[in-house]
């Protein structure tokens, strides 16, 4: 089958010289859709990324059977992926002292590193120190949403309202109310494939067609049911049906590439943010794209102590350059858009702009993850190879912990992601005792008879997790870098080990044997939803951001990523970071007009 | 992110014990190997197709050409320690051949050869003899090298993904 593919309009000649409406800094799903709801709204706007641009379908080239690449898809010689004892065993920085030519976060290690290695940074250029933490970084255009692992989700009430619902940490200065139209926006312009369920907890989308569960899938949500429990299938941020008004995307044909690789999709059903949202701003003529400009400062006019720009490098030149703008949005990323904030401070702003309050770099959270059961449904042994990874995602199962109910161990919840059936490596084979004749016939047989599920919970977010900036230490370019200060606490702990229990619990319930129950908890940092750092409230004292991520102490700057969540729910975050992002930039532009920035 | 994750972290621990494994779809190519010697080659053909052997459904490692590829990837491993530790096995296996047989592995009966194989794999999940903990990593390695070959995907696994599909997707609706 052959796809037209329209090439994006390519770059302007980026003009320095002049002052934008607005400068953005980064590309990833937050500054993209900052480009998008600004430039449509008329607003001149620069957007600065700090990677390069890559031609991206010859990147990912999601139909190569491993058997047609030489490496059946690892990396070339000389290449590492750290490994999960690497981060556990030794500290930060990773990378500095490795023999290896290149070294890459843990995703590099996963059924494909040939393919991510020109998405994922080299750790030997972008050192961190500190606390332990597997940080998964992408430099280049549209970030980590080339890689992401799809899964949409919303947040409810139960998030935004937490204090609250159980008395712990701060309440968003929003309610599901406020953002529920702007999902419904995501949802429409970039198409979110699921199931409805009618969950409070975890709202519906405005869904295209679902994906496909397996049979085994089936029975265990129709068991979860009788549970009061929600398996739902996987909530794609995919457009399983197309996107009529974008030209840059096809739907889904459910080829699979993205479950057996760190993910990426080269037809673009999977949303990325340059097709879903850098190219189309770009064709509205609004929109100006520099790449390989990596921001170091948040530039200050001295007389009225306001954002006047961005400072920042060329990572092919090492020049400095500045862009002057009558806005400046930061959307570098949860622990990047902190780490610039503290990077900039002026005689106006000391402890970095925006940080009047002491909070930039403090509140972090996440998720984390790694208990998990795997089990095997007695009745597929043996069954027929089916087409079961053709599609973006298994299952979900929604938070069912401290709703309606109080647990003794722990407070807030998580959810499970999982899957079964066939793919296209037989990963039992790696546990499948013996050799020979039966060893080989006994992979056969059980290839597409397992399910498993691993868990994602909330991480409290706490001030004394923290991150600022590592007085000594600098990247290949010579910018400060983030040292780290965070572990995961008793309520982690505790959940995970619930976690485990409750996993067992529902796949004994549902007649599947389980072969596997994982305990241990993954490095900090693993599940790649960093989030915090510059969270929004009511309190300038106690927050960096309002309501509309808006800087409380500069009023023309605005943080729109996953730094200023209040707390981090156990949803996936890439849909609420987009919400929010469409809701603020809505009306930083009305404010714009009306001169009030 | 998603379930892979998980996967990621089981694959990552099964590759580091597997090794650097490329491509070869000559089975036996007649072109000499580029790591092992022509012995330690035959040898590694022998054992890994003891290993996945051919059945009525599927060749096996040899036809899949299994001992190419292990020979490819350890030719340009970064690391020297990988491929000591190939060489250290291997020798190790005809260790094991001439204590209990009294000759070479590839010198002895198909039955005397299963004999030492099975040996080998008898401590699979404790391995502590240098014999012991090789067998893990050729198995690890063939197991590698097999599931990602034309054979082992198409004509054992009969994978029936990484396909358009057009009409009805597979799958059950969640009702």
């Amino acid at each position: 089958m052959t796809l037209i593919r329209f090439k994006a309009s390519q770059e302007q000649d980026v003009d320095l010289s002049r002052t934008y409406d607005a400068v953005v800094v980064g590309s990833g799903a937050a500054g993209g859709m900052a480009a998008h709801v600004l430039t449509s709204q008329g607003m001149k706007v620069l957007l600065l990324e700090a990677g390069k641009k890559l031609p991206i379908e010859q990147e990912l080239r999601s139909m190569e059977w491993p058997y047609d690449h030489p490496r059946r898809g690892d990396a070339p010689p000389g290449s590492h992926a750290i490994r999960y004892n690497e981060y556990n065993v030794r500290q930060p920085p990773y990378a500095t002292k490795s023999a290896f030519k290149h070294v890459f976060s843990y995703v590099g290690g996963w059924g494909g590193g040939d393919y991510v290695k020109n998405i994922l940074v080299d750790e030997k250029d972008h050192p961190y120190t500190g606390t332990r933490y597997a940080w998964v970084r992408a430099r280049l255009l549209g970030g980590k949403t080339n890689i992401w692992g799809r899964l949409a989700l919303r947040l409810s009430d139960y998030d935004f309202k937490g204090k609250t619902h159980d008395g712990y940490g701060e309440d968003w200065p929003i309610a599901y109310a406020d953002l529920a139209p702007y999902y419904d926006k995501v949802d429409l312009y970039l198409g979110i494939s699921g199931h409805k369920e009618n969950l409070p907890h975890l709202p519906d989308s405005l869904f295209q067609r679902p994906n496909k569960l397996t049979a085994p899938e089936v029975k265990l949500r129709k068991t979860l049911a009788t549970m009061g429990r929600t398996l739902t299938p996987y909530r794609a941020g995919v457009t399983t049906d197309g996107v009529k008004h974008n030209k840059y995307r096809s739907k889904c044909f459910g080829r699979g590439a993205c479950g057996r690789r760190p993910g990426g999709c080269d037809i673009h059903a999977a949303f990325d943010s340059p097709t879903g949202l850098i190219y189309p701003a770009m064709d509205t003529g609004n929109l100006t794209l520099r790449t390989n400009s990596i921001a170091h400062e948040v530039l200050v006019d001295p007389n009225t102590g306001k954002a006047r720009g961005i400072s920042f490098v060329d990572a092919v030149n090492h020049r400095t350059y500045e862009a002057k703008a009558r806005v400046v949005i930061l959307a570098a990323s949860t622990l990047e858009s902190a780490r610039l904030l503290l990077l900039s401070k002026s005689r106006q702003h000391p402890n970095g702009i925006g940080n009047s309050s002491g909070h930039v770099g403090h509140n972090f959270c996440e998720h984390v993850m790694g208990p998990g059961v795997t089990g095997l449904v007695k009745e597929m042994v043996g069954a027929p190879p089916t087409l079961d990874d053709g599609k973006p995602g298994g299952f979900y199962v929604a938070r069912f912990r401290n709703l309606q109910d109080k647990q003794s161990g722990f407070i807030r919840g998580y959810g499970f992601e999982g899957g079964s059936g066939f793919s296209i490596f037989p990963g039992n084979a790696w546990d499948t005792p013996g050799f020979g004749g039966q060893f080989k016939k006994s992979v056969r047989e059980h290839a597409g008879a397992f399910i498993n599920m691993g868990g994602f919970g909330e991480v409290l977010p706490r001030y004394e997790n923290y991150m600022d900036l590592d007085p000594e230490v600098k990247d290949s370019w010579g910018i400060p870098v983030l040292r780290f200060h965070y572990q995961f606490s008793d309520n982690e702990k505790k959940m995970c080990e619930d976690m485990a229990t409750a996993g067992r619990e529902m796949f004994e319930a549902a007649g599947v044997e389980v072969v596997g129950v994982d305990k241990n908890i993954l490095t900090e940092g693993w599940s790649i939803h960093e989030l915090g750092t510059a969270r929004m409230g009511t309190d300038p004292k106690t927050s960096v951001l309002n309501q509309f991520q808006q800087s409380h102490d500069v009023k023309n700057l605005f943080v729109v990523d996953g730094s200023s969540h209040v707390s981090a729910s156990c949803q996936n975050p890439t849909w609420t970071i987009m919400a929010l992002a469409w809701r603020s930039c809505e009306h930083l532009a009305d404010e714009f007009k009306r001169g009030n920035l | 992110m998603k379930i892979s994750r998980r996967k990621m972290l089981q694959q990552t621990a099964a590759a580091a014990a597997a090794l650097p494994l490329v491509k070869a779809l000559a089975p036996l190519a007649p072109v000499p190997p580029k790591f092992f010697t022509p012995a330690e080659f035959a040898l590694v053909d022998e054992l890994s197709d003891m290993i996945i052997p051919t059945d009525a459904q599927s060749g096996g490692a040899r036809a899949a050409g299994v001992a190419a590829y292990i020979d490819a990837r350890l030719a340009e491993s970064f690391e020297r320690e990988p491929q000591t530790e190939w060489r250290a096995g291997l020798k190790a296996v005809e260790d094991l051949s001439r204590e209990m047989n009294g000759k070479a592995f590839l010198q002895s009966t198909p039955e005397q050869r299963l004999a030492v194989l099975t040996r080998m794999a008898a401590a699979e999940s404790d391995p502590k003899t240098p014999a012991e903990r090789f067998f893990r990593s050729i198995k690890g390695s063939t197991i590698r090298a097999y599931y990602t070959s034309k054979i082992g995907i198409h004509d054992d696994q009969q994978y029936k993904g990484n396909v358009y599909q057009t009409g009805d997707y597979a799958g059950s609706d969640a009702t």
